[in-house]
């Protein structure tokens, strides 16, 4: 599903960030992708969203090569895409239902067709009561689990969360791993970025470990 | 009540055009929010920026529109002045005294009012045209002691005009120490003045111009890059760059025709005051009637009110590109 050969990154004419990055990903998986900070990691993240391009190599998703794909068709393939940022990017003049409903508004679906959906989901992740709220009203774990949420109701192939566990205490921490463990048993495959030992020590997945612009899997 | 719009006569490809064109995703927003119904709009409708640009382009195409009637009027009043002159000529009897010049003037006058191409004839009286040369002779008894020549104004018909030079030979073969002025020297002068006035009011419209399309594309560009956080997520969630583009066009074209609609109604509530206006501040003296002769009654017809109109249509569309052009942007910087 996606596989990432000889992949070099560098930022203008600096020294390259990452290097010779190699690997490949199954349907269904469930990897932590993790580094010390500066390590590259969200840098990773963006190229398998397609929002950077690589200095080198080639990244295949879902089959396609990246390389020279044209706007309409990257944006068809980040469809498949679900990602959770660090900052939540949720949009503040929308209530929690709308920014939720927000990735199948923009597929051009009716209201009618996902109003239940996106109200079934808020509860699933523990916001039925928040559904009106704003975001500048919400705490930090309830916005995390809000654009968890965003990033699931289009039914991804792939979701990548970017330290979705870095503005929640532990117990919350916890609670958002076990929502993205269900994810990946529907059939989801999960990447998450973090640095957070704790939480990659509650499950046995694999580590995608980002150490002086070089990848290994451990 | 939901609101739809039909376009099934039209082609396919002109009707999906149609279709997603912002203008009708605008008047048809527009109508589904009377009808009550419809989410929050992806754009954010009141931001901060978006409430100065609505101010900027308010009193921009406020000044555009009091600039460019201003010229459509001195453009009217120009033309409908040299209109006057061109359709009059004046015949002038010189030579002859007593009841024999009388005699002369009214057989001049009859010869006249039988040609071809002429609508009316005015003799002037002899006080008529003593009073013509009272502001450089002054009104004292001088006047009936000189040899003042008699003037005939004559008003031609401009769709079927004589032929001046063939009247003036005919006037000089059968009457002598007559001559016809047809103002020709008088007009190349009014026409060099009235173009300099049109041309002037031109150069101003367009300094405005310039500087309204500056002033909007500035603050355009400024509330664009506050949208940017939503221009982004889009992006992240999988919307197409048309989708964006689309969405922005939408906020940014309403903001546009509001915005336009209030600077035009302002300038509508100027052009319809100013007559009053002028009619309050001049008086009611001769140099009044002078000042309102030169620069004509200030009043907008229709089509004056239509370039406001068509004012609004240019400052809205400008809106709407400078935001598309702004989302393509943004874009491609993340790709």
């Amino acid at each position: 599903m996606i596989r990432f050969e000889n992949i070099g990154l560098r930022y203008g004419l600096g020294p390259e960030v990452l290097r010779d990055v190699d690997f490949h990903l199954v349907p269904g998986s469930f990897h932590f992708l993790t580094g010390p900070s500066g390590a590259g990691k969200t840098s990773l993240l963006r190229m398998l969203f397609m929002s950077l391009r690589p200095s080198r190599g080639l990244i295949h998703l879902f089959g396609q090569n990246c390389s020279d794909l044209p706007s309409s068709e990257r944006a068809d393939l980040r469809r498949r895409i679900g990602i959770v940022f660090q900052d939540f990017r949720l949009l503040d003049h929308l209530t929690t239902w709308e920014n939720v409903a927000l990735p199948l508004r923009v597929f051009g679906e009716s209201e009618a067709s996902y109003r239940d959906d996106v109200t079934d989901l808020l509860k699933w992740v523990g916001l039925g009561a928040r559904m009106t709220a704003y975001p500048e009203v919400l705490s930090g774990g309830e916005k995390q689990r809000a654009a968890i949420a965003r990033a699931v109701i289009g039914k991804p192939e792939l979701l990548l969360a970017d330290e979705p566990t870095g503005n929640v205490d532990p117990a919350m921490a916890n609670r958002l791993l076990r929502l993205f463990i269900e994810l990946n048993r529907l059939g989801t495959s999960v990447i998450i970025a973090t640095h957070d030992f704790q939480l990659m020590d509650q499950c046995d997945a694999p580590r995608l470990v980002l150490h002086e612009g070089h990848l290994e899997i451990r | 009540m939901k609101v739809t719009w039909k376009f099934d006569n039209l082609p396919g490809r002109l009707a999906e055009r149609v279709r997603t064109s912002p203008w009708v995703a605008v008047v048809s927003g527009l109508a589904r929010r009377q009808a009550g119904s419809g989410t929050a709009p992806i754009v954010q409708p009141a931001s901060v920026a978006g409430r100065a640009l609505t101010v900027v382009i308010a009193i921009m195409t406020f000044l555009a529109c009091l600039t460019s009637g201003a010229v459509y009027v001195v453009n009217q009043s120009a033309n409908d002045w040299f209109a006057d002159i061109a359709s009059e000529v004046t015949v002038q009897v010189s030579e002859g005294q007593g009841s024999e010049f009388e005699k002369k003037v009214t057989l001049v006058s009859l010869f006249l009012a039988k040609q071809p191409g002429i609508l009316r004839v005015n003799p002037l009286s002899a006080e008529e045209s003593g009073k013509l040369l009272e502001p450089w002779l002054g009104g004292s008894d001088v006047l009936s002691a000189l040899p003042v020549p008699r003037l005939i104004a004559v008003e031609i018909d401009r769709s079927s005009p004589p032929d001046l030079n063939a009247l003036r030979e005919s006037l000089e073969s059968n009457f002598k120490g007559v001559t016809l002025d047809d103002h020709r020297r008088w007009q190349a002068e009014l026409r060099t003045v009235t173009r300099s006035l049109v041309l002037g009011g031109i150069a101003v419209l367009m300094l405005v111009g310039a500087a309204t399309v500056a002033s909007i594309v500035s603050a355009t560009k400024s509330a664009m890059a506050s949208n940017r956080e939503i221009i982004e997520v889009l992006h992240f969630v999988g919307a197409r760059e048309r989708f964006i583009a689309h969405e922005f066009e939408k906020h940014f074209l309403n903001i546009g025709i509001r915005a336009g609609l209030v600077g035009a109604f302002g300038a509508t509530v100027v052009f319809l005051l100013l007559p009053l206006t002028m009619r309050l501040l001049s008086g009611r003296g001769l140099a009044a009637a002078e000042f309102r002769q030169f620069i004509g009654s200030a009043v907008l017809d229709w089509p004056g009110y239509l370039l406001f109109g068509f004012v609004v249509v240019v400052v809205a569309t400008l809106c709407m590109l400078t935001s598309r052009f702004g989302v393509y942007r943004i874009l491609k910087s993340y790709d």
